[in-house]
């Protein structure tokens, strides 16, 4: 099966999400940090990375910018986790999400199980 | 009958004296007479208010001429007509230089001396109005100094700044707390045109712009300044142009205020909302991500009673997400980092996209959702992200709050410069007592019909505050069950400020 990285300094959400995707039996490791979610990638070799946004020592941009930047991991698929800064500007901010990420896709937190399945099975090119 | 005025007759003849008398009492005069000079002069000391005294020249006794002298002593006004018997030219003279008002030469037609004395009771009439007046002005300038000292004194006291300049955009009047405001010495700014007073360039435009504009109605302009490189400072002025009772600009006045600790404040409150609600926000997540992991059983097998409660919490926890979102839109939109991004948009294809998005949810609730556009509709020049959100809050709060059957319907137009939306439902309604309120943060309509519609009271604060910042207006129609009609009034216009978004 895959192996899936969730990256998040919420052990609670990592604990979370990796029920979700354990349930469709993927393999899941954790990391709950910028830092350690960047050594894990590197020294892992997950098939895909869930990657929270917002983190105190290295937030998801900056992973998702360096591994990008590397083309040893640039192919790994990455879904950014984002926590809805606000409704109203909700659009503003996912447009830019786009502009300024190389993330492939992104998605709300919190996130409804079979949305976020569906989300990586289309980005694991299982659908 | 009174008299009209009192005439003193200073003559030795008896002929003369009753002659007089007789003439002069027929005009309503009154008249008294005095046999030499010696009672001529008590009787005039004795302040008896004679208007005019005819007085003889050749008497025994004191002259005439001693007599005309003594009586200007006594009243420089007093007007004195000398009589000339044997009339020689030279005696008139010397009379009149020594004061005497006009005389009569021996002998005179009633006429000449009714001609002679009106014409020094005319004089005598506008001396006295000319007294009237310099009293009066004197009191003018007297009431004028005081109340100049009086507003001096108060605009040197005030804690606003004041800057007055004239027509020619010369500074005629600061005060001290101005000087301090702008970070310059008061006096040095006296009599300088503005442009040379180094004070903040907007402010200057501002003024230069009041002197010229032309407007039939006092344009008074508010605007927020920061004079300090280091943003140290925030000023609020307000400039307004002094205009003449003919409509003409004399001068422009500002009064300036510091808003530096509102502005800290505000600040403050803005970060506090922010941290807080971000604080907030990432536990209420993660109970919900719980949740919602628990209700797919992924935990384990969950019996109906634990599915129905986990339901109930994971709605609460929506409905607290929703008000710190909410929240955080609210400080943001606050703190000026909204509206930033305005390029000209197409309403009618933006309410289309609205229309659009809230289709289902009407549908679902078995409500007819219509849509108007009555073309040319002219572009606004706005967020296009933000008047999103305007229409979408407005149409979802009118689904919410009208029954099943029922209709909610968007109208668009344009109306002179501006562009004109209509959201209306035949929902509930609002009561009168609701209605002033209903913008306001928090609050919330509570009623038995409205007791099942979650929301957070935020959105129409929202609404308002975004509508605002694109320099329109936003008003509500409603009466208690009979449907509720919000109306936004957009200015039109096309222009596109070339400023990137920033992250909000």
């Amino acid at each position: 099966m895959p192996k899936i990285l969730i990256v998040d300094d919420d052990p609670d959400l990592v604990e979370a999400v990796t029920m979700i995707l354990e349930s469709k039996d993927y393999d899941v490791i954790a990391a709950y940090g910028g830092i350690e979610g960047l050594e894990k990638a590197k020294t892992e070799d997950p098939d895909l990375i869930v990657l929270d946004v917002m983190m105190p020592d290295k937030d998801g941009y900056a992973v998702c910018k360096e591994l990008k930047a590397d083309p040893q991991y640039t192919k790994i698929p990455i879904l950014l986790l984002t926590a809805v800064v606000s409704k109203i500007s909700t659009t503003r901010y996912t447009q830019q999400m786009g502009l300024e990420t190389e993330a492939d896709d992104y998605i709300d937190k919190p996130v409804e199980p079979a949305e976020l399945v569906k989300r990586i099975e289309v980005l694991l090119g299982r659908v | 009958m009174a008299s009209d005025a009192r005439i003193l007759v200073v003559d030795d003849e008896q002929i003369m004296r009753e002659g007089c008398t007789r003439i002069l009492s027929k005009e309503n005069w009154e008249v008294v007479t005095a046999v030499n000079g010696e009672t001529g002069l008590k009787a005039v000391k004795k302040g008896d208010g004679f208007d005019v005294v005819l007085l003889d020249l050749m008497m025994p006794g004191i002259s005439g001429m001693e007599v005309l002298e003594a009586l200007r002593q006594v009243d420089v006004n007093l007007l004195v007509i000398v009589i000339t018997g044997y009339a020689t030219v030279e005696s008139a003279v010397e009379a009149m230089k020594k004061g005497a008002y006009d005389f009569v030469p021996k002998p005179f037609t009633p006429d000449q001396l009714r001609i002679v004395v009106q014409r020094a009771l005319d004089k005598r009439t506008l001396q006295r109005e000319m007294e009237v007046l310099k009293s009066e002005r004197e009191k003018s300038l007297r009431d004028i100094a005081t109340e100049k000292g009086r507003i001096v004194t108060i605009i040197n006291c005030m804690g606003d700044g004041v800057l007055v300049c004239d027509r020619d955009s010369c500074v005629v009047l600061t005060n001290p707390a101005a000087g301090r405001m702008l970070g310059i010495q008061e006096s040095s700014l006296i009599g300088k045109p503005l442009p040379k007073c180094s004070i903040d360039g907007t402010l200057t435009e501002t003024i230069m712009e009041s002197l010229k504009s032309a407007e039939p109605t006092i344009p008074t302009v508010s605007q927020e300044l920061c004079p300090s490189d280091d943003a140290s400072t925030f000023l609020r002025a307000h400039t307004a142009p002094v205009r003449n009772d003919l409509g003409e600009t004399l001068g422009a006045v500002t009064v300036l205020q510091d808003i530096t600790g509102l502005k800290e404040l505000d600040r403050m409150k803005s970060d506090f909302v922010a941290m807080v609600s971000h604080e907030l926000r990432s536990p209420v997540a993660s109970i919900q991500q719980q949740l919602s992991v628990m209700l797919e059983g992924l935990s384990g097998d969950l019996t109906q009673r634990q599915m129905k409660m986990l339901t109930r919490a994971k709605m609460r926890a929506g409905g607290l997400l929703d008000l710190i979102n909410d929240l955080l839109d609210l400080s943001k939109i606050e703190a000026g980092m909204v509206v930033q991004y305005k390029e000209p948009l197409r309403l009618e294809d933006l309410l289309r996209g609205v229309y659009k998005s809230m289709l289902p949810e009407a549908e679902a609730k078995g409500l007819k959702l219509k849509l108007h556009a009555k073309r040319p509709i002219p572009a606004v020049n706005g967020d296009r992200t933000n008047l999103e959100g305007v229409f979408t809050n407005l149409v979802n709060n009118a689904i919410k709050y009208t029954p099943e059957r029922g209709e909610v319907t968007i109208r668009a137009k344009g109306a002179g410069k501006n562009v004109r939306v209509e959201v209306s439902d035949t929902g509930i309604g609002i009561s009168k007592a609701d209605l002033p309120r209903i913008f306001d943060r928090f609050y919330r309509v509570k009623s038995e019909k409205t007791r099942q519609i979650v929301g957070t009271g935020l959105g129409l604060s929202i609404v308002k505050h975004i509508v605002e910042a694109h320099l329109g207006t936003i008003s509500v129609e409603s009466e208690e069950g009979g449907g509720s009609t919000f109306t936004v009034v957009l200015p039109a216009g096309s222009q596109s400020n070339s400023r990137r978004p920033g992250i909000v």
